[in-house]
């Protein structure tokens, strides 16, 4: 069984390992540049506040260099590499799931050829253990692969911008939609959620396009979905309330007398998730009203606020409550995230066994 | 002598549809059985069943003795040429023996080369590029390859042209002969079946009309010609599964348990083709009646 | 070694042709005692029928003494149909003439005389069994 599922698995491993090389080699090439640009900033030895200007004239001076003609300033080969090689890795587990999983067994039942494969000397239970092993491990290997690559080649970019370097496109915090998902062990457990799913699909639907399509939108759905209501509970949130000042809130008005305040830091706890933020009065109930420190807000949108706001919000006794993840919570955070999806996954991986036992096309 | 398929009552239902109702056989091992009737009638959905690709919403079936496909060993001892030969495109001839060879503890890989041998298949060319012969010759070679005791074939001839077709019976009649495999074949091309089957179960309209030793059940049936008569006056032990009537004339297709010697019938002998067109127009006559009571209601 | 053929078409058993075929060789010398019949396996194959057909043949020969079945080998002819000699068809045919002459003369057509002939050839034999 190991040898069949090989042979059928094999055009699409050497395409796997083909386009793994192929981004291995364009990282190494494009990764010895950088590596070389932060050698040479001096981040190395900086100590104190001197970091976070190195780390952003670093950051800036990678993103300025070699300019393609129609793209914004500050948009360069770097940055869309830097991109373009976060998106594989986001977008990996759909391809394996459309183009590994759906197919599966999807092609078996609409050729027919399942009827030849499983009146061999083993039973179905047996052919399915194998595939989705084999193929199994291989998604999940190949789309770490994809990350560990990437984390490599984008190692100096994510010191900098853990010293404090901003002013880049490219410094998104490693608690970001884009970087959790694609760095850690997330990947794991996306790859093996996103197979799982296009053999459920395959075997539901029973023909191998539409079921690339529902495994396709299906995917992007969990994964849209994923970091803006399912990851911020996964633990239970910090909760901290601060004056407007100590949070560097923003604040926006809304139209007639309405305010919307949004936290950007917490005090004591640097590099921390804020997942929810707002305004509240003295006795911890929200608000959405000035209170009569409406002419302190800013006139438009994108102000964050003057002194003169934050002194009268807090002399109103309007301050904001901030939901947070600390750092420390990151690596508990990826573990219980990948745990989620690899439970899903052999959820998913059951009820096959379960519907391929008992229904028998 | 044991029975390499038993059922009970089988039978199995799509929705609201009965594919198959109220099957009860005994195929007899040793025997080359030829499952025929008309499309639709149910053949394909009993050999499923016989091989467990399907399972029954009535009844039970025992295949030589176990339940099918219920485990590795007893999925050995079947072979199984699903309808149209499948066959993996894009895997070579020697691919599909090397897949019979790993998935098959009982596999016997000389013989497997020696028929591969003798059809002239090019180990080397893709199933994909195969002829239908040639792709149903592959696709037998696999069944057989595990020496199984009960070969299972549904309709492994009806997409051939008359070559091939004839190749393939001659190749699978061989096979008979020399080793000791049960056959049960389905096809709907009887002319095929009647050289080759030695035990026939007719099978109309989901339901099996009549099963046993095909010169038994040939000896059987007559076709009886005379002045016509009406119906209630025909001697008793004759059960009529067809008639048709002129003004003058009488015809009709009888079974019967001993010889007919009632001298205003001419009586003669009744071929399978025959046999099985009087099952259909009996079925279908039935179902006229049943639909015109309903209607009266 | 005789080659055997089916007619599909001709309504008699494909057994009962088998048999008939080598009664045939037998009559006309193309099969002498000791000779092989083909293995049931190649007569199977070749005429892509079942074996069991050929292995009843087989038997009905055996039965009639025509055949003897030596295991592992063969079957093999054992029995001729000569009917003695081929001396005694030749009156006999010349006789055969002469009554179909008559039989024409009295207006018998083809089939009639076909009719004519295979009922008393039938008569006459049950009459020889009783």
């Amino acid at each position: 069984m190991t040898w069949l599922t090989w042979r059928q698995f094999r055009a699409q491993a050497i395409t796997a390992v083909a386009a793994l090389a192929a981004f291995a080699i364009l990282l190494a090439v494009t990764g010895r540049h950088i590596a070389s640009l932060y050698a040479a900033s001096g981040i190395t030895g900086c100590h104190g506040g001197t970091c976070a200007g190195l780390a952003s004239q670093f950051l800036s001076d990678l993103s300025s260099g070699r300019t393609f003609p129609l793209l914004p300033d500050g948009a360069n080969a770097y940055v869309i590499l830097y991109f373009l090689s976060v998106l594989v890795i986001l977008v990996a587990p759909a391809i394996i799931g459309i183009f590994w999983g759906a197919p599966l067994i999807a092609r078996e039942l609409e050729t027919g050829t399942c009827r030849l494969a499983w009146n061999q000397s083993i039973t179905r239970a047996r052919w399915l253990t194998v595939k989705l092993t084999l193929i199994g491990v291989a998604a999940m290997a190949v789309t770490e692969a994809l990350s560990l690559l990437q984390a490599w080649w984008a190692a100096p970019i994510g010191k900098a911008v853990g010293l404090g370097g901003s002013a880049s496109i490219m410094s998104e915090g490693r608690f970001g939609p884009f970087v959790f998902a694609t760095h850690g062990i997330t990947p794991l457990g996306y790859a093996a959620f996103g197979f799982a799913l296009g053999v459920t699909a395959g075997l539901l639907i029973r023909r191998a396009i539409p079921a690339m399509a529902v495994t396709l939108a299906i995917f992007a759905a969990v994964q849209a979905a994923t970091p803006l209501w399912v990851r911020p509970h996964l633990i239970p949130p910090s909760q901290t309330i601060a004056t407007t000042e100590a949070a560097q809130a923003n604040v926006f008005p809304t139209g007639g007398s309405t305010m919307v305040v949004t936290a950007t830091r917490v005090a004591g706890q640097p590099g921390a998730w804020i997942t929810s933020s707002g305004a509240v009065n003295a006795a911890g109930q929200p608000v959405t009203a000035p209170a009569a420190c409406e002419s302190a807000l800013p006139h438009a949108l994108g102000g964050s606020g003057s002194p003169e706001c934050d002194n009268c919000l807090a002399s109103h006794g309007i301050r904001v409550a901030v939901s947070y993840q600390p750092v420390s919570r990151y690596w508990p955070l990826q573990l219980t995230e990948t745990g989620l999806f690899l439970a899903l996954a052999l959820a998913l991986a059951g009820f096959c066994f379960w519907q391929l036992g008992r229904h028998r096309s | 002598m044991t029975a390499v398929i038993e059922t009970e009552g089988l039978g199995k239902r799509y929705r609201k549809l009965w594919a198959l109702a109220d099957c009860t056989l005994s195929i007899p091992a040793g025997h080359v059985v030829g499952l025929v009737g008309p499309n639709g009638a149910g053949k394909t959905t009993l050999l499923s069943l016989a091989t467990g690709m399907l399972a029954p919403t009535t009844g039970t079936i025992r295949v030589l003795g176990g339940r099918p496909a219920a485990g590795p060993a007893q999925l050995a001892r079947v072979g199984y040429l699903a309808q149209e030969a499948p066959v993996y495109a894009g895997l070579s001839v020697a691919d599909h023996l090397r897949l019979g060879a790993h998935l098959n503890p009982g596999w016997d890989a000389a013989l497997a080369r020696r028929r591969i041998d003798q059809l002239d298949l090019d180990p080397g060319r893709r199933a994909g590029k195969l002829s239908g012969g040639q792709s149903a010759q592959l696709a037998l070679t696999l069944a057989l390859g595990k020496r199984p005791e009960l070969l299972i074939l549904d309709e492994p001839v009806a997409s051939l042209d008359p070559l091939a077709r004839r190749e393939f019976l001659q190749d699978l009649m061989e096979t008979v002969a020399e080793q000791q495999v049960s056959v049960v074949l389905s096809s709907h091309l009887i002319s095929d079946l009647e050289r080759v089957c030695d035990y026939v179960i007719v099978l109309v309209d989901s339901r099996v009309r009549v099963a046993g030793p095909a010169d038994e059940l040939l000896a059987a049936h007559h076709l009886l010609s005379g002045p016509r008569r009406d119906m209630a006056t025909l001697p008793d032990g004759l059960e009529v599964i067809s008639a048709s009537h002129t003004d003058r004339q009488s015809t009709l297709l009888v079974r019967s348990g001993g010889p007919v010697l009632d001298p205003a019938w001419a009586v003669s002998e009744v071929g399978l083709e025959d046999l099985v067109l009087a099952y259909m127009k009996q079925a279908a006559g039935r179902g006229h009646r049943q639909r015109h009571l309903e209607v009266q209601k | 070694m005789i080659e055997f053929h089916l007619d599909g078409r001709s309504g008699v058993a494909p057994y009962m042709q088998l048999i008939h075929q080598v009664r045939h060789a037998l009559r006309l010398g193309l099969l002498r005692e000791g000779d092989q019949l083909p293995t049931v396996k190649d007569v199977a194959a070749g005429l892509a029928i079942n074996p069991n057909t050929v292995l009843k043949a087989y038997r009905e020969l055996e039965y009639e003494g025509l055949a003897a079945a030596r295991p592992g080998i063969g079957t093999f002819v054992t029995g001729t149909l000569d009917g003695g000699s081929l001396a005694a068809h030749g009156p006999l045919r010349a006789d055969l003439r002469r009554w179909m002459a008559k039989a024409r003369r009295a207006g018998l057509d083809d089939e009639s005389i076909e009719a004519l002939f295979l009922s008393t050839f039938r008569s006459a034999s049950e009459e020889n069994i009783a």
